[in-house]
């Protein structure tokens, strides 16, 4: 059964400054079903960075169009974006971007406060123990993140990403800026997640983790050098 | 030098990109500093410039002060006699000038101007080292008591009055029936010293002889309080010892004239020198210092904001700066950076400062040159100059010394390779705070005192009257002859002046007496019944004084023909005054009675009492009939009509030569003057209000866009995992609210603390509307925070949220 989470038609991204045009993304084609793996790679400058901030509703395409579960989202004002990315999109990001003034559970649970309909307390409460239980972390609701290693808040911030059940989780380098034992640690909780269907759509530089993923699209200058029949892959 | 026109180069590009930043501190900088230069030159021309007359510290004014030796301050004048005594006798000087001031009419000039007259011995003009536009001063021919009928006038009077004529020398002026012949010009550049009244230059000089006080010319007895001794000090000579010279030269002759009237026995006269500097400047040394601690308070103010907001910049260019560090700029090089920026931002503030400043001279010009000495004298100087550059160096290195001082040097390099959390510029939370807090109580003291001054002076402009100003016109008339024509003559002319008024057909109606807003005599009555007496307010009115300046009768009636043709024995009295000779019942028919006579005038008619502008309560006032017409009237004109002094000169010389129009004026007008010091008060509180607001917004800008950019990622974050728009400003204005209201807090015990501790000199501006007045000043302070916290937050949230998290990685 192929049920489309993601779908990019022709994407382009110019950036435009005074002097010069710079083409980062070029006629991007992408689908992505639910409980895909999928890896994105490249090398520095290849656009990949830019092409998860598209997919993440972080940044506006120049060009094409973009679905979310058949929803356009290509031309949403900010705050619609915002609610697209608060309920459809989890993001992990290299630097892990945990709040510092907050505790572990306050910073898990923020993505369910900016719901339109925000839930009861005890809603949070639940699901918020429920996603530090998927990346083994219960034990730390109370701790703020300066507090944890960075394998920790990394997996801190998966927990966020999973607790508004998204339809995609956006990774960005996950591993960037962890030793490789607690890259392991987190690539391996990422793998896990995707086992249980979570779909899962990761910007790497390393091809070991690449790998990992059951989708494998390698970008050069912009383009997608190698689009593989998904749909024979799954 | 190609280096630094380099370093100029960039900071200006760098500046372009951020025009907010830009224009914000050159308009901070520009306004505080003008006004800084502009106080700056003034005072230091009310307090250390020397005067503009040669060797000026040699010359004084001569007071003599009579009296016997139980008056503590003994009248300071002089007899006329004594006065010439001591001119022809005086040997310490070694110039003297006699001199007088007063006002007259320009008789032979159609439109006859007012103008202020003085009247001087031939030396006052070397003593001030007057120069000429054409001409000659007065010499020897002019000396006293040579009577020569010669005049000197002004730069001013030869421009205004005589269209600058180049003829001016062949012509004659008329004053009071003498003819004079003009013999000079004075120059442009000549400063009189206004030593009669600030903002009063006369327009016309003439020899002393012609003065009004020559009928006191052998009376020891009288003071002539109008008469001036100036005299320059012979080189050697002390004021002390000259004062102890010439008391008894004076002092002596004075009492062998006096000797015979019993009234002066005990008296005696004493001489003082008093330097010409202080009689010039008066008490203008204190305004000097008090606004010059004004605007030094506001140069700190704005001084922190700009200094926070460049701590702020600093903040946001670290990535740049850590780049450079990164390539090995030293911290000397990084400074001479910052410094290229703020250098350039002060010279653009002080070329605005220098308009400002100018602007502030002219203004300084108009309004206040009747309240302040000399500031005809004001304009842009060397002090304006050396003080410009001045600020300009020294607020551009205490800026770049304050940006470099938030750099932490050696954690900028670890920024370019930490995630994001290394910050190489960093001001403490807690000095950020206290900045809100600060800012806050400050502007919200400072607006609620301006809001307080403005409504008190508002409601005092437009407090209504218990009578009517509008279309009214006073007009008063000298006698332009020698000889003064007796008052029933007098009277005869003014009434017939009065019918060829009312032929003019914009003229309503006419009161022959003084206006609502003359002022009124003081007299003193005694209750006939109670044989209270009073001392209060008395004017004498026509008969239809009252309804024409729609004063409303209470009781009784108004003074009939018959009242004012024989001067009746009969009063109206206000309803302050009535109620204190009868609190329960009518006052009516009762009697008062002058002190030492046997006049009864008994109470005809109580009218309402009426409160003049600027004042605060409403005295005892009476009214009698005015059986002789006086050389004042009251004018009312039709709706919308007004009337030229070219057709009351022409309606005069239809009646008589003898007369001259004095004055024309609205009664507008005179009620507009009275209030100077509320419009004035109005205006300076509602700029205050301005100035403080906008400062204060810049400050909580600057406070606010700091903290701002270092939660960038923390926003980008939150808008990444969705939040919405108006959450991050909620956010926002969350996390600041608490300073905020500390700071409205804090302002309301500064306010509470300055009630406590100046209670006394406070209460006058107290009232039942101060919570109302706190209400009104919260709202403006609590926009302003609002505006502040949303304002620095619009480049994050209203943009892709990439922008916001670039750089975090």
């Amino acid at each position: 059964m192929s049920d489309i989470k993601i779908q990019m038609k022709n994407i382009s991204k110019v950036f435009e400054t005074d002097e010069l045009e710079t083409h980062a993304l070029k006629n991007i084609n992408i689908t992505i079903n639910s409980g895909d793996y999928v890896s994105i790679s490249g090398p520095s400058g290849c656009g990949k960075s830019t092409l998860l901030s598209i997919l993440g509703l972080l940044d506006m395409p120049s060009g094409g169009e973009y679905f979310i579960e058949g929803t356009n989202v290509t031309d949403l004002s900010l705050d619609e974006a915002a609610e697209i990315r608060n309920s459809k999109i989890g993001f992990i990001f290299q630097s892990f971007n945990l709040i510092d003034e907050l505790s572990v559970f306050d910073n898990v649970a923020l993505p369910l406060r900016y719901k339109t309909k925000v839930p009861s307390e005890k809603e949070i409460s639940d699901r918020v123990h429920e996603c530090l239980e998927l990346v083994d972390m219960s034990h730390r609701t109370s701790h703020k993140p300066n507090q944890l290693s960075g394998g920790q808040q990394q997996r801190i911030a998966i927990a966020r990403a999973l607790v508004a059940n998204p339809a995609i989780l956006l990774v960005d380098e996950p591993t960037g800026n962890l030793d490789s034992k607690s890259g392991d640690q987190v690539m391996d909780v990422l793998e896990k997640l995707n086992e249980c269907g979570t779909t899962i759509c990761m910007v790497t530089h390393d091809p070991r983790y690449a790998d990992m993923a059951n989708i494998q699209l390698k970008l050069l200058d912009g383009s997608i050098l190698t689009t593989p029949e998904l749909q024979e892959a799954v | 030098m190609n280096h630094y026109f380099f370093l100029l180069k960039q900071a200006w590009g760098s500046l372009r990109q951020k025009p907010g930043f830009l224009v914000t501190v050159v308009v901070t900088m520009g306004t505080t500093l003008g006004v800084l230069l502009c106080v700056l030159t003034l005072a230091y021309l009310l307090v250390l410039q020397p005067l503009p007359y040669p060797e000026q510290d040699r010359l004084y004014n001569v007071t003599h002060a009579m009296g016997d030796k139980s008056k503590e301050a003994p009248p300071k004048a002089f007899t006329y006699p004594g006065l010439i005594h001591l001119y022809k006798n005086q040997q310490l000087f070694e110039k003297t000038a006699l001199l007088q001031y007063a006002e007259d009419i320009l008789t032979s000039l159609p439109n006859q101007p007012t103008l202020n007259t003085g009247y001087v011995t031939p030396q006052w003009f070397e003593l001030l080292g007057a120069t000429l536009k054409m001409g000659r001063l007065f010499e020897q021919t002019e000396a006293l008591d040579t009577f020569n009928p010669v005049a000197i006038i002004s730069y001013k009077t030869w421009r205004q009055e005589f269209a600058s004529a180049p003829d001016m020398l062949d012509k004659k002026v008329s004053f009071s029936g003498v003819t004079y012949r003009v013999v000079g010009v004075l120059s442009k550049e000549f400063v009189e010293p206004q030593i009669n009244q600030v903002g009063k230059d006369v327009g016309i000089w003439f020899p002393w002889d012609y003065n009004f006080d020559v009928p006191l010319k052998e009376s020891w007895g009288y003071m002539s309080p109008a008469s001036i001794f100036v005299g320059k000090l012979k080189v050697g000579v002390s004021a002390s010892n000259a004062q102890q010279r010439l008391t008894p030269l004076v002092n002596d002759t004075w009492a062998e004239h006096v000797a015979s009237i019993p009234f002066f026995s005990g008296w005696s006269i004493k001489i003082e020198l008093e330097p010409f500097q202080t009689v010039v400047m008066g008490e203008s040394k204190n305004t000097a210092f008090l606004l010059l601690a004004g605007v030094l308070g506001l140069v700190l103010i704005a001084f922190a904001n700009i200094a926070n907001l460049f701590i702020s910049r600093t903040a946001e260019q670290r990535r740049p700066l850590a780049i450079r560090a990164a390539l090995g700029a030293t911290k000397s090089q990084l400074f001479r950076e910052l410094l290229a920026e703020s250098g350039l931002l002060m010279l653009l503030s002080v070329l605005l400062a220098l308009v400002i400043a100018s602007l502030g001279f002219s203004l300084l010009q108009s309004y206040m040159s009747s309240v302040l000495p000399r500031v005809d004298e004001l304009r842009m100087n060397t002090i304006t100059l050396v003080a410009a550059v001045f600020c300009a160096v020294l607020f551009a290195f205490l800026f770049a010394f304050l940006s470099r001082r938030a750099i932490n040097y050696q954690t900028l390099n670890s920024m370019l390779q930490s995630s994001g959390k290394g910050t190489g510029v960093q001001v403490s939370k807690l000095f950020r705070q206290s900045l809100i807090v600060s800012q806050v109580a400050i502007a919200t003291v400072l607006v609620f005192v301006n809001i307080s001054l403005f409504k008190q002076a508002i409601g005092t402009i437009t407090e209504p009257t218990d009578f009517s100003v509008e279309n009214m016109s006073q007009i008063s008339l000298a006698v332009s002859a020698s000889q003064v024509p007796p008052p029933e003559e007098v009277s005869a002319v003014m009434t017939e002046l009065k019918k060829k008024l009312l032929e003019l057909p914009q003229v309503e109606s006419i009161s022959q007496s003084v206006s609502v807003l003359d002022r009124f005599g003081l007299r003193a009555l005694i209750a006939v019944t109670s044989g209270e007496s009073f001392t209060l307010e008395s004017k004498h009115v026509s008969n239809n004084y009252f309804q024409m300046m729609a004063q409303p009768l209470l009781e009784g009636d108004y003074f009939s023909d018959t009242d004012i043709k024989d001067g009746t024995q009969v009063i109206i009295v206000n309803d302050v005054f009535a109620k204190q000779l009868s609190p329960d019942g009518s006052a009516l028919g009762l009697q008062v009675s002058p002190p030492s006579s046997r006049d009864r005038l008994t109470i005809v008619g109580v009218v309402k009492g009426v409160k003049m502008p600027a004042q605060t309560d409403i005295p005892m006032r009476v009214y009698t009939p005015l059986n002789l017409a006086p050389t004042q009237m009251t004018l009312k004109l039709q709706e919308g009509q007004s009337i030229t002094r070219e057709q009351v000169v022409s309606a005069i010389k239809g009646v008589s030569n003898l007369y001259a129009l004095f004055s024309l004026q609205t009664l507008t007008e005179v009620k507009q003057r009275r209030l100077f010091t509320q419009y004035t008060s109005a205006i300076t509180t509602s700029a205050l209000t301005f100035i403080t607001l906008f400062l204060a917004g810049v400050g909580l800008y600057g406070i606010l866009s700091y903290s701002t950019q270092m939660r960038r990622f923390e926003i980008g974050t939150r808008l990444a995992i969705g939040a919405k728009r108006s959450d991050v400003i909620k956010l926002i204005v969350k996390d600041n609210a608490a300073m905020i209201l500390l700071g409205m807090l804090t302002s309301v015990l500064v306010l509470l603390a300055l009630y406590l501790g100046f209670n006394d000199n406070l209460n006058a501006y107290l009232s039942n509307n101060l919570v109302f007045v706190f209400v009104l000043t919260l709202v403006p302070i609590a926009l302003l925070s609002l505006f502040a916290c949303y304002w620095p937050l619009r480049k994050y949230i209203n943009q892709p949220v990439v922008h916001s998290l670039r750089g975090s990685d």
